[in-house]
Formats: C-alpha cells, structure tokens, sequence
C-alpha cells in the first residue's frame, strides 16, 4: 500500500502544493528576467532601455532572493515538522492564513515593481533587492514586505504550536532532528527579521507615507543588512536540512551524526545575525573596530559549514558502501548519480564549497575591498542562493512534487539532464562573473562598457567574461525551463502507486547521543539574543548619535526616470548647482 | 562500462570549470592559449574520459558498471 506524504497528511500535502507552486511561479518570473539582465548587461541583446533594466533587476532579486526561496522552504519546513512528529499540523485555517498573507504581500510587492514598465499601473519600486534609502518606492512595496515577513512569523509560529502540542504528548523525548532544524532557523529568522521590521514600520514606511520628512540612510542600511546576511541563512538552512535527512538516504545509508547536525544548527541559530556588518565594510560612519567584530563572527560561521561539509560527505561515504563501493575513493562511484534528486543536490553542495571559498574573501575587511560592490560579489551569491539553495530546492522538488501530488515524476532522465545544465550554466556565469569582479566591473550597472576606458583582465578578454555570462545565463534558463516542463506534467499525469514511502534517513548516531541541552531552545535563544546586542548596540547608537534617528533631511529619490534630453539637462542643472 | 551513465554524465559536468579555468591558471605561468585551443583540449580530455568509463574493465565487455545507479 502506498505510504507517500499525501496519504498520511492530505490537507497539509496542499498547502504545501500550494506553497511549492507560488515558489515555482516566482522563480520562472524571476529567471527569465535573470536572462534578461544578462543579455543587456553583456551588449547580446538589449530589447529594453536602460532605467528599465533596474526594474527588471529588483523584480529579480526580489522574487528569487525573497519570494521563491521563502515559499519554497515553508513547504519545506511544514513537512519536515509534521513528517518528524507524525502529526497534522494543529489548525489548517490558521495555515492557510499565514499563506494568504504572505501571497498578498508578494502580490502587492510585485505589483509595486511592475510599475516601473507598466505606465497603467500608478506606482514605483525601482529600489533593488536592498531598498537602500535615500531611493525611495511606493508605500505599497514596503506594506507587502511586512505582509510576507509576518506570514513567515505566523509560519514559523504554527510549527511551533505543532511541536508544543506533540510534546505534551511526548514529555520525555527528544525533539526529532527534521523540528529542531527547522524550530532553530525560525528563531533566528523572528531574531532578524525584528531588524528590519523595525526599519520599515518605524522609518521607511513613514517616510514614504510623508508622516516624516527624513530618514538616516546608515541606520535603515545598517537596520537591512541586522536581517540581510541572517536571511542567506534562512535560505540555506532548508537546503542544509535535505542534506542532512534525505542525501544520507538517498545514497543508501544513514545520516553519521544526529549530535553534530544539531550543534550545527544551534551555530548557525547563535552566529547568523550579529554578522550583518560585514556587507558594510566600505560604508563610511561605522567605526573600523565594529566591523572588525562582525568579520571575527563571520568567520565563526565557517565552523557550521565545515562540520556539514564533514557529516553530508561521511554520510554519502556510508551510504556508497553499504551499496557496494570500496576504495579511498572508488565509493564515489557506487552513489546513485542517475537520480536528478541525489545529483542536483549533491553538484549544490560541490557549488557550496567553491561559494565558501568566495565568501571567505567577502568577509575578510580588506580583501573586501578589492571585490566591493563589482560583480564578484554576484557570482558569490549566484553559488550560495542561486545555486546551494535553488538547485537543492529543484532537485528536492522531484521528490517532493510527487510526495505532495501522488503523482510519479514525469521525466527522471530530463530530470537529471536539467541539474546537470543548471550546474554548467552556473559554473560559466558564475566563474566569469567572479573574474570580472576581480578587475573591477561595477555591479548594479545597466550598461558597463565606458568610452577611452578598458577594462583589462587578467587573462582573456571582456568579450571572452561576457560571453561566458551571456552562456551561462542562457544554459541556466533552459535548465529552469525543462524544470518547469517537468513540474507541469508531472503535475497533469495521474495518480500513480509507485510513489516512494514519506520518509528520512535514519541515523548512525542518533539523538539519544546528543547532550540533553542543544534541546534548550530558550537557553540558545538568550545567548544569541545577547550576542546581537553585543554586536549591534555601540553600533547603532553610533550611528544615531551621528546622523539622527531620522537623518539630516534626506529626501526620497525616486528612480522613475525619464532618459531624454530634458532629463539630463536638468541633472546636469542640479549637480551644478 | 566502468562508471554508469549518470556518473559520467556527472563527471563531464564537472570537468567543465577546470577546463574553463586551466586557461587561467596557465596565463600564470606565462603560457597562453586562444579560447579556441582550450575547447579543442577540453573536448580531448573528455574523449579520453569516455573511451575509459566505456571501455570493459579487464576487457570483460559484459561487465556490469561498479555500483548500482
């Protein structure tokens, strides 16, 4: 008899469909407006003008970065805590509440954005995926963040009714590792998330609403980037969870070390906020020695990583030899490298790897500063989100799809065709965006190509760097288009008996080898409370002390802009005077 | 086969940033080749990778691939 996911939790199997589908319709947006950007970036093809290319790029930070991930990994959660406790969620209507909301903040968000190409459509929100001030977007924009932030919050808070309510049954057990992951990251996602809560409730929405007049650019960047490095973590922390329950199972054996996965995520709950600062390492008005503690915590972070990279590989090792594989590295070849599951999530986390190496440049204060703000600083990000997180979320969607559905995976050969040109396709994009960056081509720019000025790599040419991007982003937009292909019909085919059973991979070492205490979630919350006031108090007074709570009278820019003739004269006009 | 199909699938997938890189890391030491050369070395190693993983370990042609992907 079939035992998949959709059988034994048929109402939460929906949202959870419905989350997955959100996240899918977000992610074919935001892609093929990826293949955009790149195409005019690189002088391919530019079917767009230039303003409109900022538009098209917050539509595509917003909706990947955001939107895609987010829903993705609610789906995620919402099976991984109620397959662990074996129990329904506690009142689907309050489910489905929390989805509502954060469907209508991603509405309002995305209509904001369109705006900006659609005349009909009287609003504004060309303000990239960081909404710096003093850029300034339709108040509707910021309403739909906090709509789908507060969706996540209530998200987070069904989970944990789930659990209270298995563990007044339940007394004297531990909590199962899929609720612990997920229970930790929404700690420290409310933790974060106040950050920029704050920001926006507080300042930026009144000041786009004209109830203040100014806002403190540093502070609201500052109060941004208190939420910007934890959400990476949000992201990741999903695609670190299917790691360490389904990669073990998925190459035949257990996960080594349920202890070790929870130290982990106890690291990353103490260690993902009071970092932020480090994505402000060149902005002026933050004392070095502030930015020397955030680069010190970052670098902490790097222990989380490695003890994962250490427990998925001996994990994967385990499994490969209990399928036969011998050798120091003759296991290697026993893994199951024809399911696009396995594939796409293992090549996700070889991609991590190289992301670690990128991101232990960003992090460190001065090598910092040969990379900032040019395009190194995107093709890291297109490793860890674009990559480690969406192709682990693709590549788990071809188990998850049918798990929810009941209905077998459409193509499995197309399936893993599609992971494998993800991966090619990322490692051009991604690598010629890196090299780029090294030499100094500006990130957030329309159209980098400047009259008597050259750029000059290293090796090759700029023509070889973008025709790389222009190769990479096109590969990458196929794959996403056999992804879809796949979802669709998989989704259109009928039921099917041959679903595998709902479950996760067992452990070597279990939960009864844990310390009773990475249990304490309170304990663990104080501390990384405390730490995020050690980090951020002197910073933010400093801050305020300096430029005001509400700034020295900056207005709202709007960019909006109109490129004829008028325009620039009357810029022209202004930086003159 | 030697590998299965997937498994070589993956390892030509692979291969691909160290070949787009080893033009890089030859302009180190001064040596220089065209885009041209690089794909004409890239598709040689892969050949050479496909000869391998289909040629019959110890010339058994009816040998199983290692593993059971």
């Amino acid at each position: 008899m079939r035992n998949a996911y959709v059988d034994q939790f048929p109402a939460e199997a929906k949202v959870i469909k419905a989350a997955f589908w959100s996240s899918f319709l977000a992610l074919a947006i935001g892609g093929s407006l990826g293949l955009l950007q790149a195409l005019h970036r690189t002088d391919v093809l530019r079917i767009m003008e230039a303003p409109d290319y900022y538009t098209v790029l917050t539509a595509h930070g917003v909706l990947l970065a955001i939107t895609f991930t987010i829903f993705f990994l609610v789906g995620i959660f919402t099976w991984g805590v109620t397959t662990s406790l074996d129990r329904g969620l506690v009142d689907l209507r309050f489910t489905w509440g929390w989805y509502a909301m954060m469907v209508v903040g991603t509405v309002l968000v995305g209509v904001s954005i369109l705006g900006g190409v659609v005349d009909a459509i009287p609003m504004n929100a060309d303000v990239l995926f960081t909404f710096y001030a003093p850029l300034q977007p339709h108040p509707a924009f910021y309403v739909g963040l906090v709509l789908f932030v507060v969706g996540t919050w209530l998200a987070g808070a069904d989970w944990f009714r789930t659990w209270l309510a298995w563990r007044s049954d339940n007394p004297d057990e531990r909590i199962p590792l899929p609720t612990f992951m997920a229970l930790t990251t929404t700690l420290f996602w409310y933790l974060c998330t106040l950050g920029v809560a704050l920001s926006i409730l507080l300042l930026l929405l009144p000041w786009s609403l004209g109830i203040v007049d100014s806002v403190n650019p540093l502070l609201t960047r500052t109060l941004f980037w208190y939420f910007g490095h934890a959400v990476v973590y949000f992201w990741l922390m999903p695609a670190y969870m299917l790691w360490y329950v389904m990669l073990p199972k998925l190459s035949g054996g257990k996960l080594f070390s349920d202890p070790l996965a929870r130290v982990v995520f106890v690291l990353f709950l103490l260690l993902s906020t009071p970092t932020g600062i480090h994505h402000q390492y060149l902005d002026p008005g933050i004392a070095e020695g502030y930015k020397f503690i955030a680069m010190t915590n970052t670098m902490f972070l790097l222990l989380p990583s490695l003890l994962t990279a250490f427990t998925v590989v001996a994990s994967m090792e385990h499994g490969a030899r209990q399928r036969g594989g011998t050798g120091y590295l003759g296991w290697l070849k026993a893994l199951p490298w024809r399911d696009p599951v396995f594939t796409g999530m293992a090549l996700a986390g070889l991609m991590f790897a190289a992301a670690g190496f990128s991101g232990m440049i960003n992090a460190g204060m001065n090598i910092n500063y040969l990379v900032h703000n040019t395009w190194w600083i995107v093709g890291h990000f297109h490793l860890t989100v674009g990559t480690a997180v969406a192709l682990t979320f693709m590549a788990a969607a071809y188990w998850f799809i049918p798990q929810v559905t009941g209905k077998e995976l459409w193509n499995r050969s197309l399936g893993l065709v599609q992971v494998l040109v993800w991966f090619v396709g990322m490692t051009f994009m991604s690598n010629a965006m890196h090299r780029s960056g090294l030499f100094g081509v500006p990130r957030r720019t329309a159209e980098p190509q400047y009259e008597n000025f050259a750029f000059e790599p290293a090796a090759g040419s700029m023509g070889e760097i973008n025709a790389q991007v222009a190769l990479g982003a096109t590969l990458l937009t196929v794959s996403l288009a056999l992804f879809l292909l796949n979802m669709v019909m998989t989704s259109l085919g009928g039921s099917s008996d041959e679903i595998p059973d709902n479950t996760y991979a067992e452990t070597l070492s279990g939960p009864e080898d844990a310390p009773v205490v990475l249990d304490n979630l309170k304990l663990w919350t104080a501390i990384a409370t405390v730490l995020v006031i050690f980090a951020y108090t002197l910073p933010l007074a400093s801050i305020i002390d300096a430029g005001g709570l509400f700034g020295p009278g900056i207005d709202g820019f709007q960019l909006a802009i109109e490129a004829g003739p008028a325009f620039v004269l009357e810029s022209v006009r202004e930086v003159i005077a | 086969m030697r590998i299965s199909k997937g498994a070589l699938l993956v390892v030509i997938a692979v291969l691909i940033p160290f070949i787009v890189e080893f033009r890089t890391a030859l302009s180190w030491f001064g040596i220089e080749i065209s885009v041209l050369e690089s794909l004409v070395l890239g598709a040689v190693v892969v050949l050479a990778i496909v000869i391998w993983a289909v040629w019959p370990p110890n010339g058994d042609a009816e040998a199983e691939p290692t593993g059971s992907s």
